[in-house]
């Protein structure tokens, strides 16, 4: 790594190995949240809603065999870091970090504030070897594991799917996952903190959205805005059943707001954002969860 | 641009099973076309486009795209439709993709370059680029321009399109990213590109109907389809790459086939920016050559 690399990168570039069996690495290249462009295009956009500060990129070759290329980022915070690494969650735990995936040649895990990508660009099981190789290295070299968002200690653990939760800031990401709407709605706008959860699965699956904003009046206004453009005509009541017969709920609690989709009745709705409710409150070593809750019950829309 | 919000809710209205991504609302328009109203595109394939290594054949390549551009014009004669589209005195931009995972292949470059030539067109007054386009003195004082890219998913805009090809001509192209990019077809408005585009070519060889991770490229997302859509509108060829990649994507992962995020930059192409057409009701597409796999 050349003399004029921040300390930063040169401490992240430091968890890396050099070589990989015989594949050598090449020369680093560095990017942080405005040249990430250059890197990898407009793809950037989904590491810099999670406020990416450096990507160091190590590619490794060797003559007549796929490279492998190591991108690691410091997003700043763990909460960033396992954000970063949920939104895509295809494939098999691999058992490295503090979370991981393994599919086709992609390993990414999470580890600290660190969220690393290591990719085979084809994948054979001499690959596929270096490539856990390597990510078991970097995880290794990490030195500290840091917490997950506080805000999943707000998602019921009832019928909670645990490895399909997602964090976020931004309506697009959330909109990546389950589309909600075409506008931000929810008035997440890239700052606040947002978690989806599959609650079971197939047909049968429901989601919790729960948000964390800067204060109540945040929160209170992203209710209202998500309650006039989702659910006209529940009137306040917090409680719709879509022509598809499945149910959303709506609550807000103190800076705090909670979105059930596709419930299969109105009382799972309603438990649910019971249940979430319980937890905010139950949480008072967190201040702020003591506001006014605006959720009432009602009948059908439509 | 203020515009009402497309909720959930509203594609849950349409019908239960509705597919849910911003990209489909056409779904949620009414009204059909006549046939003199419709624009046409051309997807044209074959099955040795790409040979047993994956790597283009030049002389198919050709052949594929003369055959396009004669259905597109109605013309019997390959030369007779490119002199309806390039004149002798025009200077030519071909905006190719650069990309490294899955480039426009030089065969696409050489066969378009070819019969731009043969239209009349001196080689000092062609030039194909990329990332160079705003630098390139040929771009910069073009009159005639083509649009050639592959067909790919894309992290952000949901699809890599023809619409999309032109971000290149901004000197920040992350200020057409807001709400995924919504907005690319405004770029289509600025006076470097203008009412200049002669020709689309989306590129559908081995078009990539899904990605994972940073890299974005898994070669396992990629199939052999052999194919150029081809035509005048931009949003009438990515309308109809898309069309193909969902329905791959159906018939891969046997779910609603919906890009994620959703490439809603080719509707909003059409019904906010007037571009081009997305409602394959107003389309007319013109299928030539393989159908075998055809997905569409």
């Amino acid at each position: 790594m050349p003399q004029s690399v921040p300390p930063e990168a040169r401490l992240l570039g430091s968890y890396i190995p050099t070589s990989a069996g015989p594949w050598l690495a090449e020369a680093d290249r560095i990017y942080d949240a405005a040249s990430i462009f250059d890197y990898i295009d407009g793809a950037g956009e989904v590491y810099r809603s999670y406020n990416m500060r450096l990507l160091v990129a190590r590619r490794f070759h060797k003559d007549g065999r796929p490279d492998l290329v190591v991108d690691a980022f410091d997003m700043g915070t763990s909460e960033d870091a396992f954000g970063a690494f949920t939104h895509d969650l295809d494939g098999r735990e691999a058992g490295i970090g503090q979370g991981s995936t393994y599919q086709a040649g992609l390993l990414l895990f999470w580890k600290g504030r660190y969220f690393v990508s290591i990719y085979a660009e084809e994948e054979t099981e001499e690959t596929k070897a270096l490539v856990l190789e390597l990510g078991r290295a970097v995880a290794e070299a990490i030195p500290e594991e840091g917490p997950k968002p506080r805000l999943l200690k707000l998602l019921p653990p009832q019928g909670l799917e645990a490895d399909r939760i997602r964090f976020f800031h931004n309506h697009s990401v959330l909109n990546y996952h389950f589309f909600v709407a075409d506008t931000d709605i929810l008035l997440l706008r890239g700052t606040a903190k947002a978690a989806l959860a599959d609650y079971g699965r197939g047909a049968a699956a429901s989601r919790l959205l729960v948000v964390e904003y800067a204060d109540a009046d945040e929160a209170a206004r992203a209710g209202a805005s998500f309650a006039g453009a989702y659910m006209p005509g529940a009137a306040g009541r917090g409680l719709s059943r879509m022509k598809n017969g499945r149910w959303t709920g709506l609550m807000v609690h103190g800076r705090y707001l909670a979105v059930v989709f596709d419930a299969a009745t109105g009382p799972e709705a309603s438990s649910r954002l019971e249940a979430v409710k319980a937890l905010i409150e139950a949480g008072a070593w967190r201040g702020g969860a003591t506001g006014r809750a605006v959720r009432l019950h009602g009948g059908e829309e439509e | 641009m203020s515009r009402k919000t497309i909720t959930r809710r509203d594609f849950l209205k349409v019908a239960s099973a509705a597919p849910l991504a911003g990209a489909l609302a056409p779904a949620l328009r009414t009204g059909q076309a006549t046939a003199a109203d419709k624009v046409r595109v051309v997807l044209v394939r074959d099955a040795n486009a790409l040979d047993a290594s994956g790597a283009p054949n030049g002389e198919v390549i050709q052949r594929m795209l003369d055959e396009a551009v004669r259905a597109l014009f109605g013309e019997t004669d390959a030369a007779k439709a490119w002199k309806r589209l390039i004149r002798p005195d025009d200077t030519v931009g071909v905006k190719t993709n650069v990309w490294g995972r899955l480039p426009t292949p030089a065969e696409v470059e050489q066969a378009l370059k070819r019969r731009v030539l043969e239209a009349g067109v001196p080689e000092s007054r062609l030039s194909i680029d990329d990332r160079g386009v705003l630098r390139n003195p040929i771009f910069r004082n073009a009159t005639a321009l083509v649009n050639a890219r592959p067909a790919r998913t894309h992290q952000w805009s949901g699809m890599g399109s023809c619409i999309k090809n032109y971000i290149q001509f901004v000197p920040q192209p992350s200020a057409y990213h807001g709400d995924t990019c919504a907005d690319l077809a405004a770029i289509w408005s600025l006076p470097i590109v203008k009412g200049k585009t002669r020709l689309n070519v989306l590129v559908m060889l081995s078009p990539l109907f899904h990605m994972i991770g940073t890299q974005q490229f898994n070669k396992d997302f990629t199939w052999p389809y052999g194919g150029l859509i081809v035509s005048q509108d931009p949003v009438a060829a990515d309308a109809t790459g898309l069309r193909v990649l969902e329905a791959k994507r159906r018939e891969h992962f046997k779910d609603d086939g919906q890009l994620r995020p959703s490439p809603h930059h080719i509707q909003l192409a059409d019904t906010r920016h007037h571009l081009g057409t997305s409602d394959a009701a107003k389309i007319e597409l013109v299928k030539l050559g393989w159908s075998e796999g055809a997905l569409i």
